[in-house]
């Protein structure tokens, strides 16, 4: 049990004591002592390297970075949920076999689709522009169906009896339904947030601009560099980790809950 | 309750107008795209050349021939039969240690986690300098224990099992939490009335958590084989799909032929052809495992 939590943990500690060491000191330790893991000399000169290095700015790629997820969690958070309250909520004609076209969807992979799919973005003229990050991925089957879970606990009644107070239906689904769904919300957008923030492969394909570039695809750059620079990939590495990670400390009930959502019911 | 027909048309048109943004982004980017890949798959197209040739199964039947192909595919399997038991297994072992709540099941809980909520471009650009020759922590620990050095990456025997490592450390975190919720629920009394019996915590196991941890195992077991079978980024980044090709899974190799040799409908091709396989590998598990139990 200890073992294995060493062997989750050694690695990123590695990581992050790595990023605080001057260069030589990486290439000093290489048994096991205590100044393995533990700087001997503690440095802040990577991470002000990296900062400042006008030609791979990382505090522009965190901005890109940012920029996307954020603009992709809210969106697909409102086009998923009005879609999942219609889909689990309202009564119209042919909801079961829209509902049903639409899960056939969860089938397609986006290995298949990635070649037109760049053709399309590419026709749009939305190559290295932030739009073909986000618009693609603003909505996901996925997000509806777990959503659709998640909305069958809201009973039908509260939103009859908001219905005969005079409200419209946006206006249910906006002031009734939204602020009692808030936790659901809250990791489905989580999902949604690291999913992008930890994008690699449709960035590397459609962002070719490197002033626009997102942040893995940005550090795996960094590696292809000489390969002595290593304070630096783990300094970049860090700084991409510990946000993350004290946001999962912070709302990793509603991680969890997402993890045994999509694994129960799925 | 019964509606009378103005309040019912007014819902319909409010349905329609809550699911229209989702129809309109799934037709543009996910329908469309799937029709527009099968005919790109029956041409030679290329972007640089837009004059795309129709050229019916010759992509595919090349593809079939196609050592590098074959052998990327073969990787792909390979990686998916080593990772796939593995990583089950040491996922389901983490959540049977752990899945009573208690303070220190919670911590615990929370570090096997941790290298899930890393990002993989993370990870994978720190497993490369872990797996370095000379300078790689992985090496500093072997030295103690009196192995090494070993050159995880530039041996073609090795290298496969370097991104397996780096996967299996990845992911086991997120199964775990799976067969968590799954012996979570597990009414308590079975194990009572086991042990009364006199039931042996194997017997426990064998008898009852197993066969009722079945719908559970079924679905990481069908999500891991996809995973698996379609790894893509710890290949581009830790080992750029060499030492001679000897790590290219199939995915690697759609990209590299569809965004770096430009041969789109080659690469489309490909992508069909791993999108058939994985199907079919994906039904026939469900089949096998399909349960009766009920609880």
């Amino acid at each position: 049990m200890i073992a294995v939590a060493l062997i989750s943990l050694l690695p990123i500690f590695w990581m992050v004591m790595g990023a605080f060491r001057p260069r030589q000191e990486l290439f000093q330790y290489v048994s096991l002592e205590w100044h393995l893991f533990i700087p001997v000399e503690w440095t802040l000169q990577n991470f002000i390297d990296l900062f400042s290095d006008s030609s791979k700015p990382l505090g522009r790629f965190i901005n890109n970075t940012l920029l996307v997820a954020v603009s992709v969690t809210l969106l697909s958070l409102l086009f998923n949920s009005m879609a999942a309250f219609a889909f689990s909520k309202l009564r119209f004609r042919g909801r079961g076999i829209v509902f049903a076209v639409f899960l056939s969807a969860l089938v397609i992979p986006g290995e298949v689709t990635m070649v037109p799919t760049y053709l399309l973005v590419h026709a749009f003229g939305w190559i290295d522009s932030f739009r073909a990050l986000i618009v693609p991925a603003a909505v996901s089957v996925f997000s509806i169906f777990l959503l659709v879970q998640f909305f069958a606990d809201v009973p039908r009644e509260l939103l009859e009896a908001g219905k005969i107070d005079g409200a419209s239906w946006p206006g249910i689904y906006a002031k009734i339904v939204l602020p009692s769904m808030v936790p659901a919300l809250i990791t489905m957008g989580l999902i949604t947030f690291l999913g992008q923030w930890d994008a690699y492969l449709w960035p590397l394909i459609v962002i070719n601009d490197e002033s626009k570039q997102m942040l893995q695809v940005a550090i795996a750059t960094f590696t292809n560099l000489q390969a002595t620079e290593w304070g630096k990939i783990l300094a970049a590495d860090t700084v991409a980790s510990v946000p993350i990670l004290i946001l999962f400390l912070f709302l990793q009930k509603y991680y969890v809950q997402s993890i045994v959502n999509s694994g129960i019911k799925g | 309750m019964k509606m009378n027909s103005a309040f019912g048309k007014q819902e319909e048109r409010a349905a329609w107008l809550f699911v229209l943004p989702a129809a309109v982004s799934l037709a543009l980017f996910t329908f469309y795209p799937m029709l527009n890949a099968l005919t790109i798959s029956f041409k030679e197209y290329s972007l640089i050349n837009p004059e795309a040739v129709f050229v019916g199964l010759a992509n595919y039947s090349g593809l079939l021939s196609d050592p590098k192909f074959i052998n990327s595919l073969l990787h792909s399997f390979h990686f998916a039969l080593v990772v796939i038991p593995v990583q089950t297994a040491l996922a389901l072992g983490l959540a049977l240690l752990i899945y009573r709540s208690s303070w220190v099941t919670g911590l615990f809980r929370t570090i096997y986690f941790m290298p899930v909520v890393i990002a993989i471009g993370v990870a994978s650009t720190l497993f490369k300098l872990i797996y370095n020759q000379d300078y790689g922590l992985l090496n500093s620990l072997l030295g103690f224990f009196g192995a090494g050095p070993v050159s995880f990456l530039s041996d073609p025997n090795l290298a496969l099992y370097g991104i397996m490592l780096l996967g299996i450390w990845k992911s086991a975190g997120f199964f775990m939490i799976i067969f968590v919720a799954g012996l979570n629920g597990i009414p308590n009394d079975l194990y009572e009335a086991a042990e009364v019996d006199g039931a042996t915590r194997a017997q426990k196991f064998v008898k009852i958590t197993l066969p009722l941890l079945r719908r559970t195992l079924t679905f990481v077991i069908i999500i891991t084989t996809m995973d698996a079978l379609k790894i893509f980024v710890p290949v581009a980044l830790v080992t750029g799909g060499g030492p001679a090709d000897s790590t290219t899974t199939a995915v690697y190799y759609i990209y590299k032929v569809a965004f770096q040799q430009m041969e789109m409908g080659y690469g489309t091709a490909a992508a069909f052809i791993l999108f058939v396989i994985v199907m079919c590998i994906s039904i026939v598990q469900l089949r096998l495992l399909k349960t009766d139990v009920e609880y």
